[in-house]
Parts: C-alpha cells; sequence; structure tokens
C-alpha cells in the first residue's frame, strides 16, 4: 500500500521520528512495514480503506513510554492516534480519522490493576479486553458481572470511551467511568475525580471529585490519552426473570415505546431494552442469497418468509428483571398489566437463581446462566451479502415517544427502500431517550451497493438532523457531518471543543479530526 | 476502607508497585502459570471465532462446507496460508496486527494449526 506521510513531515524527519520512537519501545514495536500499515486498515470500510491510512503504528507498554513517545511526536509533529484493541468495527476498527497519522497501539498495556468485590469496580489498563476481564472474574470467582457490547472482542476501556452500550443495568458503559489517569500532549500525567488526590481513597467510587468533572471530557475526546479507568462492575444479583416477547407488525414499535418508557424511567425496568427487528436473526443466522436475489431492498413478501422460517416476530425484545425473586416477581405484575393494555401475548419467561451453573461452567456454556458472556457471533451480519462484508451503524438519539419513534422508523425505512439497501434496524427504550441503530450492511466487493450505502448515510443524516436528532457515535468518515449536525449557534459547542483542544495540545498530536475536533494545524485538512 | 497500594502512589511508583494486586491479562501478556502452547494461543486467540458455534465456524461452513468448518480439523492448512490469513485477513475476517498477535505466537499458533492438519491427513 502507498505509504501516506503526516502532513508537513518530509520522510526524511518521518524517519528520523521512527527511529526515536524505537529508541524508546524497541524496534519490534514501531510496525512501518506495508503488512503492518494493513492491519490498521478498517477493513469494514465503506469504500476506500486508505482514505484513514495510517503511516505506522507504535505500541507502548507503559505510562512513560506514552510519555516519552509524546516528547518526540511533538519534536517532529507526527500525530498520533492512540487505540486500545481497535476493534471499533463498524466505526473505523484501528484506523485514524486523518490518513497519515500514526497508530499508537496501546494493546500491550493489558493488566486488570484492581477489581474490588465488595465495592464492585476494575481499574483496567487500555489493551483488556473483555474476554479478559471475563476470564479473570470467572476464573478467580468473583461475583461481578460484566456489560458487555454486542461484539465483545474489544477493549473495555475503548468501548467505554466511545460511549459502548448493552442492554443490562449497567449498559451506559461511559457511565460506568469512575476516575481515569491519563497522559496530556506535553507529556503530564493527570487523574480525575478524586483519583486527583495524591493518596486518594476513593478513587474509583465517587466520580465527581471536586471543581468541573472531566471524566466525561476524556469520552469521544482527543483532550488526552487515557491510560488507566476506573469502571464499575454490577454485584450478582441474587436471581433474574426473563420476559421475551415478539410483534407482529411494524407499527407495534409506538406503542411498545410508550408502554416501556414509563416502565424504564420509575426503574420498574432497569435495563435498556433492545427492540430488534427481524432481520436480526436472519442477518445473523443466514445469507441474504437464501431469501433473495434482487438488487432491491427485501420486499415484504420477503420478509414475511424470514419471520416465518426463523420464528420471529417484525420486532424482537427482551425485558430482563434484577435482584430478590420477591421484587422480580413483583415488577414482573407490574409489567404485565401494563402489557395486557395492548396485547393478550404473554411473555415467554425464564428464570436463574444465583447458584445454577455460575461457576465452573465453560465460558459461554449457557450453564453460566445469568451471567453475561463475550461473543463475537453478531459479527456474523457483515457476511449477509457475501464476499468482503463490511458494515456501518447509523445510530439517532431521539425522543423517547412512540409517535416520534414511529415516525421515524418511517422516515428511515423509505430511505433504505429509496436507496435499495435491507432494512436492519434495533430501538433500544433508554427511559429519557431511544437510541436507534440502524445497520448498513454491504458486500465491499460491489461498488454500486457501497456507493448506495454512503449516500443513504448522509440522507439519514440530514433527515434526522432536519427533525433535531444526532447521531451518539459515529464511523470516521462521518465524524465531521455528524459534528456539523450539533450546530446552535454557528457550532458554537465545536468552536470551544477546538479551542480547548488548541491549549492542551497546541500542536494538534493526538487524534486530529476525533468527533470532528481538529486542532488548528490541521483545520485546514478537515473534509 | 483499605485501598490497594496503587491508588496511594504516583504513576512512575505505581507501574512498578502494581503487582501485588495486578494481573497479567492471559493472552497476549505472558504470565508464569499460563503456558505459551499453540494450542492455549489458538484458543485464546482465534477460539472465540474458530471453536465450535463461533462466528468463523460458520462462515467456514458456508463456503467450504460442514467439514472444513473447524480449523482444528482442517487437512489442507500450510504455514504460509495461515500468515497471510491471519495479517490480510481473509472476506469478512479482521486482520491481526503485530501487536494483538506477536510473530512468535503466530508462529506457534501455525505450528499446531498445521501439525493438526498433517495428523488428520495420516
Amino acid at each position: 500500500m502507498q505509504l501516506i506521510l503526516p502532513p508537513d513531515v518530509t520522510a526524511a524527519r518521518f524517519d528520523q521520528a521512527m527511529a526515536a520512537f524505537a529508541g524508546v519501545v524497541g524496534r519490534q514495536w514501531v510496525l512501518a512495514d506495508d503488512e503492518d500499515r494493513e492491519t490498521y486498515l478498517d477493513i469494514y470500510a465503506p469504500g476506500n480503506e486508505e482514505a484513514h491510512a495510517p503511516s505506522a503504528a507504535v505500541a507502548p507498554a507503559s505510562v512513560e513510554e506514552i510519555q516519552a513517545l509524546l516528547r518526540i511526536a511533538n519534536e517532529f509533529r507526527i500525530p498520533l492516534w492512540p487505540i486500545s484493541r481497535g476493534k471499533n468495527m463498524g466505526y473505523g476498527g484501528a484506523a485514524p480519522a486523518m490518513p497519515g497519522t500514526v497508530v499508537l497501539d496501546l494493546g500491550r498495556m493489558n493488566r486488570i490493576l484492581d477489581v474490588n468485590e465488595k465495592f464492585g469496580y476494575c481499574v483496567v489498563e487500555p489493551g483488556v479486553g473483555f474476554y479478559d476481564l471475563h476470564r479473570h472474574l470467572s476464573e478467580n470467582q468473583i461475583p461481578l458481572w460484566m456489560s458487555i457490547p454486542g461484539n465483545a472482542w474489544g477493549s473495555v476501556m475503548g468501548n467505554a470511551l466511545d460511549r459502548g452500550f448493552s442492554a443490562s443495568p449497567y449498559g451506559e458503559h461511559s457511565n460506568n467511568i469512575c476516575g481515569l489517569e491519563v497522559v496530556l500532549a506535553n507529556g503530564e500525567i493527570v487523574r480525575t475525580a478524586t483519583g486527583a488526590m495524591a493518596n486518594s481513597a476513593t478513587w474509583p467510587l465517587f466520580k465527581f471529585g471536586f471543581g468541573p468533572s472531566w471524566d466525561q471530557a476524556f469520552v469521544q475526546s482527543n483532550f488526552g490519552i487515557v491510560t488507566k479507568m476506573g469502571y464499575w462492575l454490577m454485584p450478582e444479583p441474587a436471581s433474574t426473570l426473563s420476559m421475551n416477547m415478539s410483534l407482529p407488525n411494524p407499527e407495534d414499535l409506538g406503542w411498545l415505546i410508550d408502554i416501556l418508557t414509563p416502565l424504564r424511567m420509575s426503574r420498574v425496568i432497569d435495563q435498556n431494552i433492545g427492540i430488534a427487528s427481524y432481520m436480526g436473526s436472519a442477518t445473523v443466522s443466514s445469507q441474504r442469497s437464501e431469501w433473495y436475489d434482487g438488487r432491491d431492498a427485501l420486499p415484504e413478501q420477503v420478509v414475511r418468509a424470514i419471520m416465518d422460517k426463523t420464528g420471529a416476530g417484525w420486532w424482537n425484545f427482551g425485558i430482563r428483571l434484577y435482584g430478590d425473586p420477591e421484587a422480580n416477581e413483583a415488577h414482573r405484575k407490574i409489567i404485565e398489566a401494563a402489557f395486557r393494555e395492548r396485547t393478550e401475548q404473554p411473555f415467554r419467561i425464564t428464570r436463574w437463581t444465583r447458584g445454577e451453573g455460575a461457576s465452573g461452567a465453560a465460558e459461554n456454556s449457557p450453564a453460566r446462566g445469568g451471567a453475561p458472556s463475550p461473543s463475537v457471533l453478531p459479527l456474523q451480519i457483515v457476511n449477509w451479502h457475501g464476499g468482503r462484508g463490511g458494515h456501518l451503524g447509523f445510530s439517532p438519539i431521539l425522543p423517547p415517544d412512540g409517535k416520534l419513534v414511529l415516525e421515524q422508523l418511517q422516515r428511515t425505512r423509505a430511505r433504505f427502500t429509496e436507496f435499495g439497501v435491507d432494512y436492519s434496524g434495533t430501538f433500544y427504550a433508554s427511559g429519557r431517550h431511544v437510541i436507534n441503530v440502524n445497520l448498513i450492511l454491504y458486500d465491499r466487493d460491489d461498488e454500486d451497493m457501497t456507493d448506495r450505502c454512503r449516500k443513504l448515510f448522509d440522507a439519514l443524516v440530514k433527515d434526522a438532523a432536519q427533525h433535531g436528532y444526532g447521531e451518539y457515535r459515529t464511523h470516521l468518515s462521518y465524524m465531521d457531518a455528524v459534528a456539523d449536525t450539533f450546530g446552535f449557534n454557528d457550532r458554537a459547542l465545536w468552536r470551544m471543543n477546538e479551542t480547548v483542544k488548541d491549549v492542551l495540545d497546541p500542536n494538534g498530536i493526538i487524534a486530529p479530526g476525533k468527533s470532528g475536533i481538529w486542532p488548528k494545524n490541521y483545520r485546514s485538512a478537515r473534509p | 476502607m483499605k485501598l490497594p497500594a496503587f491508588f496511594a502512589l504516583g504513576a512512575l511508583v505505581a507501574t512498578a508497585a502494581v503487582t501485588a494486586s495486578a494481573q497479567d491479562t492471559a493472552g497476549r501478556g505472558a504470565t508464569s502459570t499460563q503456558p505459551r502452547s499453540g494450542a492455549a494461543l489458538f484458543q485464546q486467540q482465534c477460539g472465540i471465532c474458530h471453536l465450535e458455534g463461533g462466528t468463523g465456524t460458520f462462515m467456514l461452513a458456508r463456503r467450504l462446507g460442514q467439514d472444513n468448518a473447524l480449523l482444528t480439523n482442517r487437512t489442507n492448512l500450510t504455514d504460509a496460508y495461515l500468515r497471510v490469513v491471519v495479517r490480510q485477513g481473509q472476506q469478512s475476517m479482521p486482520r491481526f496486527t503485530r501487536v494483538e498477535l506477536p510473530d512468535d505466537d503466530l508462529e506457534l499458533i501455525i505450528a499446531y494449526l498445521v501439525g493438526n492438519s498433517r495428523e488428520s491427513r495420516r
């Protein structure tokens, strides 16, 4: 692949910088040949992978090495793109926003520094994956549960710092962050919240500290390099009670949201509820060619055939109650009464009690009962079309109002049909908001299909913004477009972000372009 | 309440002082208690997709048939092929960087799978 250097850096200066990096981390951890660079490309890119090609990667093993690398990067003006494990699938993977940026791969910093069973937290480094932490908890029989996203290949910290989520009581992962250690662009180490006390006894326990709270300023951010994270884990409940239901029609989504929202807000339901379309199971268990070979979006009769054969409803959701059995049964009755207003259909109910197969069972065995286990099975979706599959997620935040949510569904489906893309949506009822994740699946070998998917994405961003809905997270290629939708007072918030960025990182070293925040020296590179 | 010494120390000291409470995570970080065998590395690094019921196993079953779905059952794997697939990806399988899977570990995995492959051919 072609080597793209950072802007305004000559090949000679770049080579000097790489040699200096090698002096810090060792030659083997400066990854700068063609094959190495390719391993950091976005394999699911909606188009040319090299639009976000790194010039190299460098992998430190410690905070001190990061400080030393930053000194060199500032001297040679080498931008660095920090990644934890680089599994930001569907959002750009390990690739940087600005081509030519050097990936700062923190995967070697992979220690679980502490797990506190009594108070329900861990402290981890960037390279700790969901599988690593899960294995540690299982092997040591620590009764704490993780909240695990659909693709569990990634880093616990990386996922939280990108606002990953799941449908569990601790499912808003950035909300679980409690105190960070951050290396600033000038090499200074900062600890946030009560971690700022030299002898802090409460770092992973109290989120706010004294004065401004900065934890969330390092989320979806390029203000610093996070090296340690206090993170809350859920105490194992005494029992769980799961209630599952499928609904036959797309219009059922409206009343479903209106029933779930008050139950969620009052915490009768204490988790975000994922309401997935029929495509959820179809894309994991089959390929499109088994159902349809037209180049237009799946027609209604094919949708019904998928539902008939897979047993899925148009919508499918599960509610899980956590806690003492008596409390769960009381909440079950409240939920069932609320649903009886709209449907006679009973829930499919399963129960789990602490001790049932919780220890000693294989990691992914159902015998582990209620404890969530990591899985990457949802990555099957990329194989929907065959070929070199890829996926994008378009995920606006909506008000939790059935009528408005239904209107957004109808607008979105019409756009998918217009561009000939199969609709695949999930709505997460999250109390005061709904996260609407729309998966856009394509075969990267099919240029026409990929092009239509990009145009669909552009249209969806504009449609949503017109109705006052912005995305919670997006792919590298759309960070600027989505940032522009947060345009109140002529983008005042982004001017503030860039003012802070220029003060903290005057040479624009850390992740230029992340979340549409461009340092002053690269602002002209903004697409 | 007593928190680990880690929290009471500056960062420079902390990185050296965490050993009492820290756990090297399995896989990328070698530990004295975990043998670095090809089989163990395969389980940790490849197993999340390429054991029974994994997404890689499903995909291979579609492409190559059920008999060739599990990598540990294959009879036609070669060193060079595995090296290319791991570093360059295959269809929708992502590439592995040398940070995530260092060359030494990859060679152990290859030896394990190719050894299996030879055994299966006998």
